[in-house]
């Protein structure tokens, strides 16, 4: 090739990056392109975590507007995140949780001790504040799976017919409550 | 009234910036001597501004000033006075202005000492580093600025400094790591200048080689000292995450790594003249994207620094004008240069051409992974994550051929060389590393797999084989000290630079393979094994730190029943954030770390742990230190010291 047209090679390699780097700065990159907004809660059915008698089904939770908050003791962001949801608890939202228990795998057959985890959930939840109203235990993670959670926190907002109207990944704090939700929620009350 | 003094300073020293930028560009194009000529004074003067600043933001914060809102956002009253000064660099704006002060601390460096250069080529290179301050200066004075008053309303405790920065580490890691990238805007201002002036020749080389080589060596440190503290801070034994703010750090000094081989070759033979230019320019514009990357929040990040679309556009803004002038100038100037010197395939040149392939390749690498996720969300082809799994198969695949390549390449000698007594010697070397090797892991390991041993001997390799070169080196000597006096500081250099590259694929590989880690539920009183230690949980005591509370957990660890160590695990709650830390307990060896992680209070008493074995991790920053010391060393080197032309080259 060429020597001056190879000269220009890396000038026009930045101007191609450039271009991808101006977009990115107006993307959200913790926006992941989940497909399950704008439809219905998968179906479940699951125990609840203090009770494994008392189980669960999408259906119960219809009627409602809801927050369903992935999170396990074992995630330092969703601890943090305890605080500000048991505020929003106390303004009236409604929290539940799906506990997402990361060391156990079913597909090894470990043993899993659910008193124990109860017990750390219970002090954890005393110490930092409860804003759930119950816990779903996912243990399989099918829901998870179904919801297409990569991690925890990650929180979906459910209106009343049961359709997802937010997924948001990472911790949920006023600045966000604020910029995401509440939008969200506003609307939600403008087309009722 | 006194942050406004501070404020006051930058903005004068962006004044002098300024005309450090027009005087000597001008002075050069026009030939006017008397405008090149204000360049070093100009450039002390913004640097002193810079500092009085500087200092300004540090009393303010050791006074807990909280109607600064830089101070009440990093700092507090209870923060020991050590963490208020780290606080300074703790946040965004104050992160900037440190940049500043290593900038303008270079530029004033690059007036002083670059006495016997030309003034024309002087003169452009403190016009190029001028027209860099006042691109970061504007940036702090127009969106970042420390000095922002939280007026009328300021709180009376401040936020406190991220529990994770208070540590030792913290305190040195950001200003190192800064005098790389900043350092490297000297070799950039070199390579735009040699452009400029149209002369790119071995000198431009000789002089660009000592304050590349600087900058390089504070790079390494910077990034060997942010590893350890990784290691010892976030509680999980990990010690490189290819976290996008990691990443950015790794690409500038690969390029440098690669722009100083090649520098070496442009100096002595006159060969790859243009390729070393857009070197230069290569690891300055990776340090300014790595901060574009780290600073816009275009990349989720566990740094998640604070993000702000504004600020990220003027520092995309500031990167395309610089990058995108200085790959334009490269452009139409790099016809112009011609090689001279003529080189055989078995010769040194081909074997630092090499080296630079590989370097380039591990940045594209490191580019591409840490990028691809948002190229390919910005195509519209959904999220896609690229995890630790790829940087770690394509950096193992790529070190093979590396290492083998700098075994062998310090023995050939420029131009051409005879193959046949190199294949021999080289066998011997295989040889033995491969001996040595087998020894070492059978010894001390009951398995070890395939691959394993390939990397450890790929380390021996590399150590075997600059050893025996230095032997060959002295025995070709009359005796041995002359042998030794004869050596020149470079070459020392080159061989601890190398054996400290060794000593990191040893450590990496040794750690990889044979870490164990427990997690164990224990009462006062109980004793875990792990491989041949004991470890007996004494209990947990309370404790009260200067800004937080907590938990101690005490364990003895014995080995054969005697007692090696006691090891201190804390779990600290900060006061005013409320955020839980764990201080991991190391009890540190040549060989192995014992590392202890508290965890959470079980029923009855018990508190879970969680204990790892970690054979030669501390061989990882040795030899970082190793390869950062080879840096320093070699600007101790006569020919850059005095003017003459002896020792041999590494």
């Amino acid at each position: 090739m060429n020597r001056k047209v190879l000269g220009f090679l890396p000038f026009l390699i930045f101007v191609f990056l450039c271009v991808f780097l101006y977009q990115g700065l107006f993307g959200n990159p913790r926006e992941l392109q989940t497909g399950r907004l704008g439809q219905a809660m998968p179906s479940f059915n699951l125990p609840d975590l203090m009770n494994e008698q008392k189980r669960w089904t999408e259906k119960d939770l219809l009627g409602d507007v809801y927050l369903m908050n992935v999170w396990g003791t074992w995630c330092p962001t969703c601890i943090a995140e305890l605080g500000y949801l048991t505020k929003l608890r106390e303004q009236g939202v409604k929290i539940v949780g799906l506990y997402y228990e990361q060391a156990y795998d079913p597909d090894f057959g470990d043993n899993f001790d659910i008193h124990a985890l109860r017990e750390e959930v219970q002090t954890m939840l005393s110490r930092a504040g409860n804003p759930y109203q119950f816990n779903i235990l996912d243990l399989e993670r099918s829901l998870s799976l179904d919801l297409g959670v990569s991690g925890a926190p990650e929180t979906f907002l459910v209106d009343k017919s049961g359709t997802i109207l937010l997924h948001h990944t990472g911790d949920i704090n006023q600045r966000v409550w604020r910029s995401k939700f509440l939008p969200a929620l506003e609307e939600l009350r403008n087309e009722n | 009234m006194i942050p406004e003094i501070g404020y006051f300073a930058l903005v004068l020293a962006m004044a002098l910036s300024l005309l450090l930028c027009i005087f000597p560009l001008w002075g050069a194009y026009t030939g006017n001597l008397r405008l090149m000529r204000a360049a070093p004074s100009l450039a002390i003067g913004q640097c002193l501004l810079v500092f009085f600043a500087f200092a300004v933001l540090i009393y303010i914060t050791l006074t807990d000033d909280f109607t600064v809102a830089y101070v009440a956002h990093h700092s507090s009253s209870t923060l020991p006075w050590y963490y208020k000064v780290t606080s300074t660099w703790g946040g965004h704006e104050g992160a900037i202005l440190l940049w500043l002060v290593m900038q303008s601390a270079w530029t004033a460096l690059v007036a002083m000492m670059s006495k016997s250069l030309p003034w024309v080529l002087r003169a452009r290179v403190l016009g190029v580093l001028g027209f860099l301050g006042v691109g970061f200066m504007l940036y702090t004075l127009w969106m970042s600025s420390p000095f922002e008053r939280l007026l009328p309303y300021f709180p009376v405790e401040g936020r406190d400094l991220n529990p994770l920065l208070q540590d030792p580490g913290m305190i040195i890691h950001p200003p190192l790591l800064y005098m790389g990238y900043v350092g490297l805007s000297v070799s950039f201002s070199f390579a735009i200048a040699a452009l400029l002036t149209g002369k790119l020749d071995n000198t431009w080389a000789k002089w660009s080689r000592p304050w590349t080589m600087a900058a390089w060596a504070f790079l390494t440190l910077g990034i060997t000292i942010g590893s350890w503290w990784a290691y010892a801070e976030l509680g999980w034994g990990g010690w490189w995450f290819w976290d996008p703010v990691e990443n950015a750090s790794l690409m500038p000094w690969l390029v440098a790594t690669a722009l100083l081989h090649s520098l070496a070759a442009t100096e002595k033979r006159g060969v790859f003249k243009s390729w070393t230019v857009l070197l230069a320019i290569a690891a300055f514009s990776l340090c300014l994207l790595g901060t574009f990357i780290v600073r816009s929040g275009i990349i989720v990040s566990v740094h998640a620094f604070a993000t702000d679309p504004d600020r990220g556009l003027y520092i995309l803004s500031f990167l395309a004008v610089v990058v995108g002038g200085s790959l334009a100038l490269y452009a139409t100037r790099v016809a112009q240069v011609h090689s001279e010197g003529r080189y055989r395939f078995v010769s040194r040149e081909v074997g630092l051409w090499l080296n630079n392939i590989f370097l380039v390749v591990a940045t594209l690498i490191v580019l591409l992974g840490t990028l691809l996720p948002m190229i390919h969300k910005e195509l519209g082809l959904g999220s896609i994550s690229i995890g630790v799994p790829f940087f770690n198969q394509m950096f193992a695949i790529l070190i093979v051929p590396f290492a083998i390549l700098l075994g062998l390449a310090p023995m050939l000698r420029w131009k051409q060389n005879k193959l046949g007594g190199l294949v021999k010697k080289w066998g011997v070397i295989v040889a033995l590393s491969l001996v040595v090797t087998a020894t070492w892991l059978f010894s001390s390991y009951d398995q070890v797999s395939p691959l394993t041993f390939m990397a450890t001997a790929l380390a021996v390799w590399i150590t075997v084989a600059t050893a025996s070169d230095l032997l060959q080196k002295i025995s070709s000597q009359s005796s041995v000290m002359q042998g030794l006096k004869r050596l020149g500081l470079s070459y020392w250099a080159m061989m601890l630079g190398h054996v400290g590259l060794a000593f990191v694929i040893a450590s990496v590989t040794l750690t990889s393979a044979y870490s164990v880690e427990r997690a164990v539920a224990m009462k006062p009183g109980d004793v875990a094994m792990l491989n041949e230690y004991q470890y007996r949980f004494e209990g947990v005591k309370e404790i009260r730190g200067p800004n937080y509370s907590g938990h101690a957990g005490v364990v003895t660890v014995l080995k054969e029943g005697k007692v090696v160590t006691e090891l201190y695990a804390e779990k600290r709650l900060y006061d005013i954030g409320m955020q839980f830390m764990t201080e991991a307990a190391i009890d540190d060896g040549f060989f192995r770390d014992l590392y202890l992680a508290l965890g959470e209070q079980l029923s009855q008493g018990a508190w879970s742990l969680r204990i790892y074995h970690k054979p030669y991790v501390r061989w990882m920053w040795l030899g970082g230190l190793l390869i950062a010391l080879a840096g320093f060393i070699v600007l101790g080197d006569k020919r850059y010291r005095r003017r003459s032309e002896k020792g041999i080259k590494g």
